[in-house]
């Protein structure tokens, strides 16, 4: 049994304009010691589907169907202060925008040691230790005078590395990471990664890593998951999904990579016009209108997540049509 | 330092504007008021001279600016012959006490009531307050506390609950009293601001709770009180309080009309009487304690504001 | 006496028979009570505390149990009594000395004690002439003493008309005869002022006394022992204590003095709220407000509260018309206004019937059998019109006399200033309404009641064509206080001015000037009558109503005898039941 499992997730909101599908038909699972790349533009719902993990989406406007399963344990049906003992402790998150994140008027090491006190018995004075021994296990130079420091008083760098000491306060089993270098430069988009490597390497958790950038996932993903539109369109090992890649939208998501060792700009083949509102989304296939492989019987049907590979699937009539394979389970 | 600099230029300005707008503007002529109906010319004539009255304007500013400055005395009162100064301090605890108590209670509905309304948007609470804040900000003050009066004043009242007009004692000569005499009061100025406060705090509130770092609480796995008490009120007050702080300083700069209309022996009503009697000394005075107070406040309410959110420094 | 803010004109003319004998006290029979505190509710503050400077009626009715002045005019009596004096005044041959002898054993309140003396009145008037107490009638009615300062002097100076020869009795040397003057020795002014312990107040810029008073009466403003008023009997614009005098002695007093003591409540700023206060029993009596409409409606259609408001014919109020400015300067078009214009109208505005009859000329019903009759009587009505609703067509004669064709007015339009409670702006309006009727547009402008009379209708050349909100009450009980300084040509200052209509007609003049000399009384009431009917006659100004001044006492206040000159309780004659 996979440590933290997902299962058929739907997520749809209610909202003036109507009801918006975010996530529909979400499978994926997560193993200790393991990454998993969750990509797609935003929109997508890869950020709500992270975040339902954890039922941070619940609200009395929220639908939310499908399992999401923790060592077994259905999360979605949890009630509220079981699943709250869970956020934190079980299960780490670390979001994308660490300025906005963190609460700007509490220094860090209070915040971080809020975290520790949330859970543990310990004294105010223990969980500062804590929290310097945190903010030093993330890199962060001389933390006994950093503890004291307000967020705005830090880099961008340092922020996520704070996020991520307080992430990580309880030692959780699986770590959440959403969008954790978006907001900041690329030299130090580098060292978050290494430093997420270098932590799941010593502990052993499992790494949920949800960005926009395939570049991102490609590096550290052991599996990749690409969602479009609030479905998933492609999934499976790294080697599958970026190696040999088939939805026409993985591979325009491959092209849009910058490469390091060129000009830049000039090598960026991004993805012609923009995602769909979820509100109205283009009937059949969602992208479609995007999809220079489209054929008039895209926009009628949508189409089904069928395995092209040991753990490779794909939703795509057109580049994997003549699959000899069965999909997985019929779709609505 | 600077900002000082500015308060105090600020004042001065103010004392001149009022200098300004009762000298040149119609309103009774002081030396006459103080002479009275049958006073011959002459007498008037030694008045004027005697208050001043008939040095230029700008010499008389200067004379009132000098003796405020160096000794913070605001004169004597034309019509009553006692320092100004004396007079406003005599009053103003009864004035500190309105305010005072107005506030304390404002914030005392306003924080629950903002609070739910924030977590159950467009419930019944919500529209509630939304009802009594339009009707206590929009009805008038002076109407709304006869109505309090005709209701539940002790003296003439329907339901005689409370001490009516003109029963205010100080403090500390009876707490019992004093508290009685101000409940209506209160009541008629906290209303309306609690209503207004209610909604601001719901509004900021409701706001702060979609932010980032209250998902970033929730991660944390936190308690949902600790989540909306420590994060999201923490950062939503935040304004509130300084906003507050500016109008606790308007209100202690005097309440007129509810000290009018609950016959309270404070500043403001000092002020009204001092301009019925075109009492140019005591009208000063209580227009500089005023500006004093306003300006204090919003000094004060920028103070609060770098205190309680660490971004802000002065 | 200027009219206190909303309540309308206040007078009182009482008609002085000579100085009657005293009458000892009447305090006796079952229906009086000794003790209790009386409560009285006033609006503002009063003006003054100390006797020289209070010139304000509601100041009047405080302090007249305070401070005894020569002579004063009881409850019940309605003549003026030797007070302070021992008895009447003797007049000499020539009418120009006039000698008062002072009565023993009246003793100064605490810290002062020691016996009033003769010199106490001198310089209690002396003190009156300068800067520092600012007085505004010392000129006015006193200013025939001889030697009296023509400019008023800084501080107290002596007077060299006023002597005492010994210690109990005074001497006035007087520059001319004055028939007034010895009227006039009721005036606070009289009241006795001890200048060892007061002239260091006095010698100030603006004199402490008040603060630091001594009392003659059977009451004082509540004070610490080094004799400090303020804050212990006096708190400006919160509270006035009259505690009851220890030095008092009744023996030198007729007096009865039930009360323990009265406060003065000030600050109920709403007539409304407090006029309900006083009905619920929370206070006995409205000072210095009148009821409002609603609460007089209530008491006079509810029973069991008409023994709660009583009403006193107290004054004239009037519409000045400007007679040194066109078209007001033209006697056809006063008249023309006169009749046009719908008094009855104007008493509707002003409260209906209850506040008084509508006057016809200016000497009110109260000197009916003094002699006024000679003047044509109370019912004298040289503008009559129906149900005085006002007559179009005598008016538009009067106009076509003025030289108007077809009686219709074609001039520029005129200005009305009037005070701005609503009572006077809609008087304002009902006046606006009538002279429309002839062709006449009036502009409105409603200012306070202060700058009303200070900045408009009392600067002679800021004068509006119309003042419609203008009254006056007699400061004691001889017509020259209401006639004199109000229609007098020699009364018309730059500032100040209370000749309303400016008149300045020489006949006039000179029967007033003939008047004011006349000792015998009956005699100069019917100068004064006929003085009165002159006045009508121009048209200066259109008399309105003798008003009434309506207050209202609570249950506990025994409500016989208790009217004093201002129509209000005589504090030292009322007792609680």
């Amino acid at each position: 049994m996979a440590l933290l499992e997902l299962r058929d997730l739907e997520v749809a909101f209610r909202t003036r304009e109507g009801i918006v599908r975010a996530v529909n038909d979400v499978s994926l699972s997560l193993d200790r010691g393991r990454t998993l790349g969750l990509v797609g533009e935003s929109g997508s719902g890869k950020t709500v589907t992270a975040l339902t993990i954890l039922g941070l989406t619940r609200s009395e406007q929220t639908e939310i169907a499908g399992e999401v399963l923790l060592d077994g344990v259905d999360l979605v049906t949890l009630p509220e202060s079981e699943l709250r003992d869970l956020r934190g402790r079980r299960v780490g998150m670390v979001f994308q925008d660490p300025l906005s994140s963190l609460h700007p008027m509490y220094r860090i090491g209070w915040q971080i040691a809020e975290a520790v006190r949330a859970h543990e018995r310990v004294s105010k004075k223990a969980a500062r230790a804590r929290a310097v021994e945190l903010i030093r296990g993330v890199g962060i130079p001389s933390p006994e005078a950093r503890v004291d420091a307000y967020p705005h008083e830090l880099s961008g760098g340092m922020r996520q590395r704070v996020m991520i000491a307080m992430a990580l306060a309880l030692d959780p089993d699986v770590l959440i990471a959403d969008e954790p270098t978006s907001a900041l430069d690329v030299t130090v988009q580098a060292q978050i990664l290494e430093l997420l490597a270098r932590l799941q390497s010593e502990t052993g958790m499992a790494l949920l890593v949800v960005s926009h950038d395939l570049g991102v996932i490609a590096e550290h993903a052991d599996e990749v998951v690409v969602m479009y539109a609030g479905r998933v369109v492609e999934q499976g090992t790294r080697d599958e999904v970026i190696g040999a890649a088939i939805h026409p939208y993985t591979l325009g998501l491959l092209e849009s990579i910058p490469h390091v060792d060129g000009p830049r700009m000039a090598q960026l083949t991004p993805i012609p016009g923009s995602p769909p509102s979820a509100v109205d989304l283009p009937p059949g296939c969602a992208f479609h209108p995007r999809c220079t492989y489209a054929r008039p019987s895209c926009a009628e049907l949508v189409p089904a997540l069928l395995r092209v590979g040991p753990d490779h699937r794909v939703a795509c009539p057109v580049l994997a049509p003549t699959s000899p394979l069965t999909p997985d389970k019929p779709r609505r | 330092m600077r900002r000082l600099a500015w308060s105090a230029l600020l004042i001065v300005l103010v004392i001149f504007l009022t200098f300004l707008v009762f000298y040149e503007l119609p309103s009774a002529d002081p030396a006459q008021l103080r002479a009275g109906r049958l006073a011959t010319p002459a007498l008037v004539a030694e008045i004027r001279e005697k208050f001043g009255l008939d040095r230029p304007f700008y010499e008389q500013f200067w004379i009132y600016m000098k003796s405020v400055v160096t000794e913070f005395d605001l004169g004597y009162s034309y019509y009553k012959n006692v320092p100004v100064r004396e007079e406003i301090f005599a009053r103003l605890p009864a004035s500190i006490s309105v305010a005072v108590g107005a506030f304390v209670l404002w914030l005392a509905i306003a924080l629950p009531v903002g609070i739910l309304t924030a977590l159950r948007p467009r419930s019944r609470t919500d529209r509630a307050v939304t009802g009594m804040t339009l009707f206590f900000l929009s009805a008038p003050t002076y109407w709304l506390g006869l109505v309090m009066l005709f209701l539940f004043a002790r003296d003439i009242g329907r339901f005689p609950l409370v001490g009516g007009a003109g029963t205010y004692v100080p403090l500390s000569e009876n707490p019992k009293a004093w508290f009685e005499s101000l409940i209506l009061p209160w009541i008629v100025l906290a209303f309306g601001f609690a209503g207004l406060y209610a909604r601001m705090i719901g509004e900021n509130l409701r706001e702060v709770m979609a932010l980032d770092y209250v998902r970033t609480a929730r991660a944390k796995g936190l308690s949902e009180r600790r989540v909306v008490v420590r994060h999201g009120l923490r950062a939503a007050l935040t304004p509130v309080v300084t906003l507050a702080a500016l109008d606790l300083g308007f209100l202690l700069g005097g309440t007129i009309l509810v000290e009018t209309v609950f016959n309270i022996p404070g500043v403001g009503r000092y002020a009204v009487e001092a301009i019925q009697n075109a009492d140019l000394p005591a009208i000063q005075g209580t227009v500089l304690f005023g500006a004093i107070f306003i300006i204090f406040a919003v000094l004060v309410a920028d103070i609060l504001y770098a205190v309680l959110d660490p971004r802000v420094r002065y | 006496m200027r009219v206190p803010g909303q309540r309308g004109a206040v007078l009182a003319l009482i008609a002085i028979v000579g100085v009657a004998l005293l009458v000892a006290s009447s305090g006796t029979g079952a229906q009086h009570k000794r003790g209790g505190t009386l409560i009285l509710l006033s609006a503002g503050d009063v003006d003054y505390v100390d006797p020289g400077q209070a010139y304000y009626s509601f100041s009047f009715q405080v302090l007249k149990p305070v401070h005894r002045a020569l002579y004063t005019i009881p409850a019940d009596v309605l003549t003026a009594v030797p007070d302070v004096a021992a008895g009447a005044p003797k007049v000499s041959g020539d009418g120009k000395t006039i000698t008062v002898k002072i009565r023993r054993g009246i003793r100064f309140s605490p810290p002062v004690n020691r016996e009033v003396v003769a010199a106490d009145v001198k310089y209690a008037i002396e003190r009156a002439f300068s800067v520092s107490l600012a007085n505004s009638y010392a000129v006015a009615y006193f200013g025939v003493i001889a030697g009296s300062p023509a400019t008023p002097p800084k501080t107290p100076k002596p007077i060299s008309g006023i002597k005492t020869p010994d210690k109990y009795t005074i001497v006035f040397k007087l520059k001319e005869p004055s028939g007034a003057f010895v009227d006039a020795l009721v005036m606070p002014i009289t009241a006795p002022v001890p200048k060892e312990y007061a002239a260091k107040y006095d010698d100030k810029t603006t004199t402490e006394y008040g603060f630091h008073q001594v009392a003659t009466g059977p009451y004082m403003l509540a004070n610490d022992s080094s004799g400090n008023v303020k804050g212990v009997g006096y708190t400006p614009g919160k509270l006035i204590k009259l505690v009851r005098n220890p030095n008092w002695s009744a023996k030198t007093d007729f007096r009865p003095a039930y009360l323990d003591g009265v406060e003065v409540r000030e600050g109920f700023t709403d007539s409304s709220v407090a006029s309900r206060t006083i009905l619920n029993g929370g206070a006995d009596q409205n000072a210095d407000f009148g009821p409002p409409p609603a609460i007089i409606k209530q008491v006079t259609t509810t029973p069991s509260l008409r023994d709660n408001m009583y009403g006193w014919p107290l004054g004239t109020t009037y519409v000045g018309l400007n007679t040194q400015k066109a078209p007001f300067d033209n006697l056809n078009v006063r008249r023309a206004a006169t009749f046009a214009l719908d008094r009855n109208a104007m008493r509707l505005a002003y409260g209906g019937p209850i506040t008084g009859p509508i006057a016809t000329h200016f000497i009110g019903p109260d000197f009916a059998g003094k002699g006024f009759e000679a003047g044509g009587g109370l019912e004298f009505n040289p503008f009559p019109s129906p149900n005085f609703s006002g007559s179009v067509a005598k008016a538009k004669a009067e106009l076509k006399k003025a030289g108007f064709a077809n009686g219709v007015y074609t001039g520029p339009a005129v200005t009305a200033v009037v005070s701005n409670p609503p009572i006077t702006v809609n008087q304002g309006k009902v006046l606006a309404a009538s002279l429309a009727k002839i062709g006449m547009k009036v502009n409105l402008k409603a200012v306070t009641t202060d700058a009303m009379y200070t900045k408009f209708c009392g600067t002679p050349k800021n004068q509006p064509e119309l003042c419609p909100s203008v009254g006056w009450l007699p400061d004691f009980h001889d017509p020259v206080t209401l006639l004199y300084v109000t229609f007098s040509g020699k009364f018309i200052p730059e500032s100040g001015n209370v000749n309303w209509p400016q008149l300045n007609d020489p006949k006039i003049n000179a029967a007033m000037e003939k008047a004011k000399r006349i000792k015998n009384a009956q005699a100069r009431y019917t100068a004064w009558g006929k003085i009165d009917r002159m006045i009508t006659l121009t048209a200066g100004a259109i008399p309105l109503q003798w008003t009434n001044t309506l207050n209202l006492v609570s249950d506990r206040v025994v409500v016989a005898k208790m009217k004093d000159v201002q129509g209000q309780l005589d504090l030292a004659f009322t007792s609680l039941k």
